[in-house]
């Protein structure tokens, strides 16, 4: 089946982001859904969107090798070694 | 995709901020020893996501580090140390980065970002598709896809991917970090989707 973008389609891949965070209004979304609804080249690319956002949070959140965690920790104790005190609240003035 | 969807394991310790810092002023030393960590986890991200790798990354620790131990017992606003976090760690790093010339400046464009007409949904998938996006297992060649898209990103775009969908911080506070409006963030990650939809496609 070949399947072509419409001027309809360019306005609407517009508003994909909207669609996926939740923020369109009720009348925008029931536009996009109604839209989505009739034309599965865009329903395929809302998808594939949606897996690109997907991508980026699962993947993207990387954590500290652990050679560069020792050297964090090693900063830390170093600092909290040579100042004493981790932290020194706000004395108060009415005293 | 409302917040608390949108908010994954990883980015869920994010949001006891307040309590780390409120427990800091306190005088709590093992709540600063974790804000201390946090500060350098949040540094050698960015540094890794934004700056394109790992070679600032130990300045940027260390910047991070010595700022938060600074400003963490005196803040009077609690809510307010993630931004002020985001926000240090970013000129941070980005001052480490202007050293170097390999920045694309261009803009991203919605023409060359348009699907092809016959294409079909053809990015990675990150497991295969029975499962929830929360329980997906995410292989390193597909984390290596990511960073090399996210290379080819102007860097004023790559800011907003790492901190609004990486991150899991909200559109307000992307907006306040990066210093533009709301309606910009919104464009540029909505840009940043479609160029790296395409380029995890392309991989």
């Amino acid at each position: 089946m070949t399947r072509r973008h419409s001027r309809d389609c360019r306005e609407l891949i517009e508003q994909l982001s909207r669609l996926i965070d939740d923020d369109l209004s009720g009348v925008e979304r029931r536009a996009v859904m109604r839209h989505l609804r009739r034309c599965p080249c865009c329903g395929d690319f809302v998808a594939s969107l949606r897996h690109t956002a997907c991508v980026c949070r699962e993947a993207g959140h990387a954590t500290l090798p652990r050679a560069v965690r020792a050297r964090a920790v090693a900063r830390i104790r170093r600092l909290l070694a040579h100042s004493g005190s981790p932290a020194r609240p706000r004395r108060s003035r009415r005293t | 995709m409302n917040p608390s969807t949108r908010q994954t394991a990883a980015t869920a310790r994010e949001h006891d901020y307040p309590e780390l810092v409120r427990a800091v002023r306190g005088g709590d030393r093992d709540a600063m020893e974790r804000l201390l960590m946090r500060s350098q986890e949040v540094a050698w991200r960015f540094s890794l996501m934004v700056c394109g790798g790992a070679d600032d990354a130990e300045d940027a620790m260390q910047e991070a580090l010595l700022k938060t131990y600074r400003y963490a017992g005196r803040i009077r606003e609690p809510e307010a140390f993630r931004t002020w976090l985001y926000r240090t760690v970013r000129n941070a790093c980005l001052i480490q980065r202007r050293r170097r010339v390999d920045e694309p400046a261009r803009l991203l464009s919605l023409d060359e970002l348009m699907p092809s007409p016959d294409e079909g949904p053809r990015v990675p998938e990150p497991a295969d598709r029975g499962r929830l996006p929360e329980d997906l297992a995410i292989n390193a060649g597909l984390r290596r896809r990511l960073r090399a898209a996210m290379a080819k990103l102007p860097r004023t775009f790559r800011v907003v991917v790492f901190l609004r969908e990486i991150e899991g911080l909200s559109t307000r506070e992307v907006a306040d970090i990066v210093g533009i409006s709301e309606a910009n963030v919104k464009t540029r990650l909505h840009r940043a989707r479609l160029f790296l939809r395409r380029e995890l496609e392309d991989a």
